[in-house]
């Protein structure tokens, strides 16, 4: 926008009235005040006004096409340039009325941008949150284990006898591994096991009472040795804070409800992740059972004493941090079919000390 | 129409006051500005984004105020003053405000 002070010319030639002209994106506004004291204000569409410079006078000449009779002059040729450039600016193309076509190809872009940014969040952000999972050392996954056990205050609780037997059971399961795997059982009612990162394994004993043969606790311990042998903790660390900190950046800024909304979807994806993380878990247990030739059904047994141990799951799957029960034993049916089975007299021996 | 920032104008005594008039711009730069100069604070430098959002609304503030002034029918604006702040949750948005006496001279 400019500004000029103008002299307004009701009919050519008529005595000259002062005014101030603004130039406007589309418009002149124009105003001046009447001998009798009163505000006029006039409005020219651009592309209605007729410019001229006059060179002897050294004036810039705008008159209205299509209601002739007035005339502004402006002293020097600024205002007739910015007139003309204002003018030339409103024919270009996208001061037009845009056309559907171009509503089409805008609307395309921004959902490709969006879909660029969603890829990224879906592929690129896990993908390097692993990457850089695998680059952290047992020692620290021990380090973080080890701090998170104790903020657990489950020491003093443990039951010496029976975690003296599962460690011995899982040596005698010749597991080859990086990891010092230190098994704990502590005394509570819950049906639970998990593992730490950097090797330790808890198992409640409310769940070692539902385990009624040895290939059940070997499928428990291959599953949970399984977490920790495959980065499982530190992955889903990575991936939360990489999913996050990407979040953070793209919607950070807006309000309450869109990080509701937000956080929520991303609880709901890193659920899908858990549970491929457990069906891993499953599979590579199952691999080590296999290989040492112990019963396969030692999941299925396990998985069963679980649905009994939690009857009433009413969640559907994918709010769960777990594949469904029935699916799990459908999917280990399905890998087990052709394990050869031979009874293992020294793990069979060992876990009758539990009894 | 004379815009000044000066309380009053050389050799040309104020005629008329026509009362204070004042306008705002609050603009709100997109997601994607956004993204740029939240990557600019994080390596450093200037952010031409952001620069330019609070160039238009500056303008948008000026233009406005010029044109109230027009409906006063004034011929200048003394002691112009702006005022820049951010507003909304997360001070996403800026804000201009421009404050003037609309006179005639």
């Amino acid at each position: 926008m400019k500004s000029y002070f103008a002299s307004y010319h009701t009919t050519h030639g008529a005595a000259p009235i002062e005014s101030t002209v603004l130039v406007l994106d589309k418009n002149l506004s124009i105003g001046f005040r009447n001998p009798d004291g009163s505000n006029v204000m006039l409005n020219w569409l651009l592309k209605d006004v007729d410019v001229s410079f006059d060179f002897p006078t050294q004036h810039t000449k705008l008159r209205h096409t299509q209601q002739p009779g007035g005339e502004l002059l402006i002293k020097g040729n600024d205002a007739a340039n910015f007139v003309k450039e204002m003018q030339a600016e409103q024919k270009k193309a996208w001061h037009q009325k845009s056309s559907g076509k171009e509503w089409i190809r805008n609307s395309l872009l921004f959902l490709g941008i969006l879909g660029i940014l969603f890829l990224l969040y879906l592929l690129i952000v896990p993908w390097l949150s692993q990457k850089l999972a695998s680059k952290v050392s047992i020692k620290t996954e021990k380090q973080l284990g080890d701090a998170v056990y104790d903020a657990l205050g489950l020491a003093g609780q443990e039951d010496a006898a029976k975690t003296y037997v599962l460690n011995e059971f899982f040596a005698a399961m010749e597991v080859p591994t990086a990891y010092n795997i230190q098994i704990t059982v502590v005394n509570d009612d819950v049906v639970n096991a998990f593992a730490l990162p950097g090797g330790r394994i808890v198992v409640y004993t409310a769940l070692l009472k539902e385990i009624t043969s040895y290939p059940e606790l070997a499928a428990l311990l291959s599953h949970e040795f399984t977490h920790i042998n495959n980065k499982h903790s530190t992955k889903r660390i990575f991936r939360q804070l990489g999913s996050k900190v990407f979040l953070g950046l793209l919607f950070g800024r807006f309000g309450t409800v869109t990080s509701v909304v937000v956080n929520h979807a991303d609880n709901l994806k890193s659920l899908t992740y858990s549970r491929s993380l457990e069906k891993e878990a499953d599979q590579d247990g199952l691999a080590i059972l296999t290989k040492r030739g112990i019963d396969p059904k030692g999941f299925t047994d396990l998985f069963n004493h679980l649905k009994e141990a939690a009857p009433v799951n009413s969640m559907p799957e994918f709010l769960g941090s777990h594949p469904d029960v029935d699916k799990r034993i459908a999917y280990i049916q399905e890998t087990s079919q052709n394990a050869t089975v031979k009874e293992d007299v020294q793990l069979k021996a060992i876990f009758e000390k539990l009894k | 129409m004379l815009i000044t920032t000066t309380s009053a104008v050389d050799g040309r005594p104020v005629q008329e006051y026509l009362g204070v008039i004042n306008a705002q711009s609050i603009i709100g730069a997109n997601i994607f500005k956004d993204i740029f100069a939240g990557l600019r604070d994080v390596f450093g430098g200037r952010s031409k984004t952001y620069e330019k959002v609070l160039e238009q609304a500056k303008e948008d503030a000026l233009r406005e105020l010029t044109q109230k002034a027009q409906a006063l029918g004034a011929n200048g604006i003394l002691g112009v003053d702006l005022d820049f702040e951010t507003v909304g949750s997360g001070s996403s948005m800026l804000m201009v405000i421009a404050t003037g006496t609309a006179v005639r001279l």
